[in-house]
């Protein structure tokens, strides 16, 4: 019972991302914020998609200055493009852990 | 945030290491050039680099890069040679060659292209060390 009843502070957090997309009938259970982190886990994936996509537009215009003849400096667009993937892999990598976490909570024998 | 660690350092040197090759290219070009926009003929350039502080973000030292300090003009006298055909001789038929000695410039060109690809390899390192960090959640 104790285990149980620990659960859903616990688990709230990492639910919040997948419930609003995969089951948006299901009300949240309590807004109860933890101290450490005050928005929730989906507004702060938000946050870092937008900057990954900052990134990639950051690397598109560098290599467009380049490809212009505007911008001498070749290795900056490449690496550019390189810090853009490395943030979309980042990126990738987060969601991978959501969906394993949420699959792994949907495989819970209640 | 730097997803790349050190890599604005490895950026200044590469785009420092690039000017340096742009300018031995110049002097390579101008080997030949008896009469520039003074009315002289050319002398060799030389590039010299300065540290350069990157401001410290947080969770990382302050790191230098580097960068080109300034372009200097190497003023030794270059070769006269006597040629009284050519449009730049003097009343005694000498011509005032340019000061560059083509095999001080290859040897200038091959240290600045390994200077620029040992960056190259530093960035590469730095790329596949994220790259592996990623690796620790699978």
């Amino acid at each position: 019972m104790t285990i149980i009843g620990s659960l859903p502070p616990i688990s709230t957090p990492g639910l919040a991302p997948g419930a609003p997309a995969l089951t948006p009938s299901l009300p949240s259970p309590s807004r109860e914020i933890t101290p450490g982190a005050n928005k929730p886990f989906a507004a702060m994936f938000d946050q870092a998609i937008s900057s990954v996509e900052t990134r990639q537009a950051e690397a598109a215009a560098i290599t467009k200055e380049v490809l212009l003849g505007n911008n001498p400096n070749l290795h900056q667009s490449v690496i550019a493009m390189q810090e853009a993937s490395l943030s979309f892999s980042l990126m990738v990598e987060v969601r991978n852990k959501v969906v394993q976490s949420y699959q792994e909570l949907m495989r819970m024998p209640v | 945030m730097e997803l790349i660690s050190g890599i604005a350092a490895t950026t200044g040197a590469l785009s420092a290491q690039r000017t340096r090759l742009d300018i031995i290219a110049q002097n390579i070009a101008n080997a030949h050039t008896t009469r520039g926009p003074d009315g002289k003929a050319y002398q060799r350039r030389t590039v010299s680099f300065e540290a350069e502080l990157l401001g410290a973000s947080s969770g990382t030292v302050g790191l230098s890069t580097v960068r080109v300090a300034q372009i200097q003009i190497d003023k030794t006298p270059g070769q006269r040679i006597n040629d009284p055909g050519h449009p730049d001789a003097d009343e005694e038929g000498m011509v005032t060659m340019p000061n560059v000695n083509l095999s001080m410039e290859m040897v200038d060109l091959i240290t600045a292209s390994r200077a620029y690809e040992a960056n190259l390899s530093v960035a590469k390192n730095a790329r596949q060390m994220a790259l592996k960090t990623l690796q620790i959640g699978r």
